[in-house]
């Protein structure tokens, strides 16, 4: 009997320890994606969606003014629907991204990163403010057409530069390491 | 620094033939084997090595991409219609085709961001029905 119940324990315990490497095995590899995930919407954020030139193409008035003196009616229109899918896109894509820089600065940043009091307030604020303008630019712009609101639109551009600024300082820990001149050294020693 | 040299020769020599940039675009992704993906160009590549030439041809297909994609939508529109022209094609024909086969659609480089993509390809869409809208405008003498 007390040998059953030594064997049962030693078994308990075992399995108790499997379970904790494997929680701990998940979570190394959750943060990891975590980190590509970031990296990844920086990317997407600083390259696809962010450049000043194509955020002002497509919400450009000078297209809606030329269609509208080439080409009014039906073809104005079929230009209006186009213009909203491709602004309704960029802005769930902008949304998406910010998302996914949120979900990195509240979990894993912090274990890489050392960020001041004031620059992780000035960060929440930032995203704060960028998911909810996301949001009322998506009702705007289904509403009300792309050219609704140009304003809000610059001010998404913006905020979103800045938080990717931000991120990209706290990110800077993944770029390749700039080795000094090693051969240099090494000949002074 | 050799792609630069590449980059530099391939327009000196080929690209400053080819004014606009729906053209170069369109000749940058003909350079494209549409199997691997890779460019090939024999003159370049004589003049570097192959992978040096496909790098060229790939930053070039990129950076006129990148123009089409924020040049204004009445610009897009005389591009094409200059294209159309060059091609010696019946308007109706060229319209007919474009519309039906949306041959824009694999003249884009490989790892483009897919928004720039869904703009160009829908200042395409609005580009080729301003043209048909143009040219029903016209009397049917003209138009054919």
């Amino acid at each position: 009997m007390i040998q059953l119940i030594f064997f049962l324990l030693v078994g308990a315990l075992l399995l108790s320890s499997l379970f904790f490497l494997a929680r701990r095995g998940s979570r190394a590899e959750g943060n990891a994606q975590v980190l590509v995930e970031a990296r990844q919407a920086l990317n997407a954020l600083q390259v696809g969606l962010l450049p000043r030139e194509l955020v002002a193409r497509i919400f450009a008035n000078d297209d809606r003014e030329y269609v509208a003196s080439v080409a009014p009616g039906p073809l104005y229109e079929l230009f209006l629907s186009e213009r909203k899918k491709v602004a309704l896109s960029w802005v769930n894509q902008v949304h998406t991204q910010v998302l996914s820089l949120k979900r990195f600065h509240l979990g894993a940043a912090r274990f890489y990163t050392r960020l001041s009091l004031r620059t992780e307030i000035e960060l929440a604020w930032h995203f704060a403010a960028l998911l909810v303008t996301c949001r009322a630019l998506q009702c705007l712009v289904y509403v009300a057409g792309p050219f609704a609101a140009p304003r809000m639109v610059g001010t998404t551009a913006t905020v979103a530069a800045k938080v990717c600024e931000i991120s990209e300082k706290s990110l800077a820990f993944l770029n390749p390491v700039q080795f000094g001149p090693v051969a240099d050294r090494s000949v002074g020693l | 620094m050799d792609v630069q040299q590449a980059r530099e020769d391939l327009h000196r020599r080929t690209l400053s033939e080819i004014v606009r940039p729906l053209d170069r675009l369109i000749y940058l992704a003909s350079m494209r084997d549409y199997n691997t993906g890779v460019y090939h160009h024999d003159g370049l590549a004589s003049r570097f090595t192959e992978e040096v030439a496909c790098e060229a041809l790939a930053d070039c297909h990129r950076e006129v991409f990148h123009q089409l994609v924020v040049c204004p939508l009445e610009d897009l529109v005389d591009q094409l219609e200059a294209y159309r022209k060059s091609t010696h094609t019946g308007p109706r024909e060229f319209l007919t085709a474009w519309r039906r086969l949306e041959p824009y659609r694999v003249a884009v480089p490989v790892e483009t961001d897919p928004l720039g993509a869904e703009f160009l390809f829908s200042n395409f869409k609005i580009a080729l029905a301003i043209l048909e809208a143009r040219l029903d405008s016209l009397p049917a003498e003209l138009s054919a």
